[in-house]
């Protein structure tokens, strides 16, 4: 290569043509301090996450058992710190990623909330995000996991499976396409859109 | 680079992950070269601005960080440049400016009896560097310009761009021809110096 070809360019570099400018530190302080406080700014939202703002309770007439049963089989994670005691009644907080839901009695007279299992019905689906749905999809299965949908790739973009646990609260679970395609899992096939 | 005991910029950025406001080390380190950087390209109003927006995308872009390059310098010239290229007028604009203090620079060099002819026809020289270099494809310019000004090495411009070394070889060889094309296109002999009038050089 004959790199005299660009030395008209390098003739024109402009600090080389006007006086070398070193840029002034007041604008790099004022250009930093900015960037410092949006880095903080996104640590805020991340720590706001990291802290959900909703906090579902859900009943169970016995939810020590319901405890058990989603850390076994749907690799929830109670934080026993936090498990509160009432006349042989508990209120426990299950972590998920940075989702939190609260498990208590049933038909306590405080709250006056019910396990569909004395209801015979319920009337919320509790949508979960997943790192890895087809390991956790295995997982459940493997662990006995009353499987009522089995997994899909909804139109919508994401992949997931519903499971009914034992009293009868029903749980989504599911991954969106990107975190799939992201972690170099088997590429989605999304079913159509219903019409 | 020598930073002996220094964290490297790829652990800066790995330490980034679970600490944060540890990237501002990022900031110290190549603040005042990109900054730089983006003056000679579309001059001083918008740089500040940019670099602040460069390191604001690379700390966005962190978790993709590719740890193996120690130095984090490529990767944000890469992202400065594709900021840079939203101001491809302002670009065109400033090397012409540059190239009209050039020609006005050349004149202690020129024979105090040919001065006026020799002004004008410096002025025509760097103009046409100018015209040439503004005419070039994006992604031709960008290579030339981290090349020639930046002085980044084949492997870095590759790593900025995002492409392989191969392409960065056959753009540069491509703006290479092209500098000479546009050259001759306008009756100046293809390999004629830019200060042709004192060098006397002949090409083969």
């Amino acid at each position: 290569m004959n790199d005299d070809d660009f030395d008209p360019l390098r003739r024109l570099q402009p600090d080389r043509i006007e006086p070398d400018d070193p840029g002034d530190p007041a604008v790099y302080a004022r250009v930093k301090e900015q960037f410092m406080s949006s880095i903080d700014e996104a640590l805020s939202s991340i720590t706001t996450s990291a802290m959900p703002d909703v906090y579902p309770r859900l009943a169970y007439n016995d939810e020590l058992a319901a405890v058990d049963y989603l850390t076994r089989v749907f690799a929830f994670a109670e934080q026993r710190e936090a498990r509160m005691e009432f006349d042989n009644h508990y209120l426990c907080w299950l972590r998920i990623g940075n989702g939190i839901v609260m498990l208590g009695h049933a038909n306590a007279d405080v709250h006056r909330i019910h396990s569909p299992a004395d209801v015979g019905l319920t009337t919320v689906i509790m949508h979960v995000y997943v790192h890895d749905i087809d390991a956790h999809y295995a997982h459940a299965v493997a662990e006995g996991a009353d499987i009522t949908m089995d997994l899909r790739d909804a139109f919508y973009g994401d992949r997931l499976y519903e499971a009914t646990d034992p009293e009868g609260h029903r749980w989504h679970f599911g991954e969106r396409f990107e975190s799939i395609v992201a972690r170099g899992g088997r590429a989605p096939k999304p079913e159509d859109q219903p019409e | 680079m020598d930073r002996a005991g220094e964290a490297s910029d790829a652990e800066v950025v790995a330490a980034s992950l679970a600490e944060p406001r540890r990237f501002g080390e990022l900031f110290d380190r190549h603040a005042t070269v990109l900054h730089r950087y983006v003056v000679r390209r579309i001059g001083p109003a918008d740089a500040g601005a940019i670099v602040g927006e460069v390191f604001r995308i690379a700390f966005e872009k962190r978790d993709r960080y590719d740890c193996n390059r120690e130095s984090a310098r490529p990767w944000l010239y890469g992202i400065a440049t594709n900021l840079v290229a939203k101001h491809r007028r302002g670009e065109g604009r400033r090397l012409r400016a540059v190239a009209r203090l050039a020609a006005a620079r050349d004149d202690p060099r020129a024979d105090i009896a040919d001065a006026v002819t020799d002004r004008v026809d410096a002025a025509r020289r760097w103009e046409r560097v100018a015209d040439a270099v503004t005419a070039l494809p994006q992604p031709e310019r960008d290579a030339l310009v981290l090349h020639v000004w930046e002085g980044l090495a084949y492997d870095d411009i590759a790593v900025a761009l995002d492409v392989p070394v191969g392409t960065v070889r056959s753009r540069l060889n491509r703006a290479r021809t092209r500098l000479r094309e546009l050259a001759a296109d306008r009756g100046e002999e293809p390999h004629d110096n830019i200060h042709g009038r004192n060098s006397g050089r002949i090409e083969s």
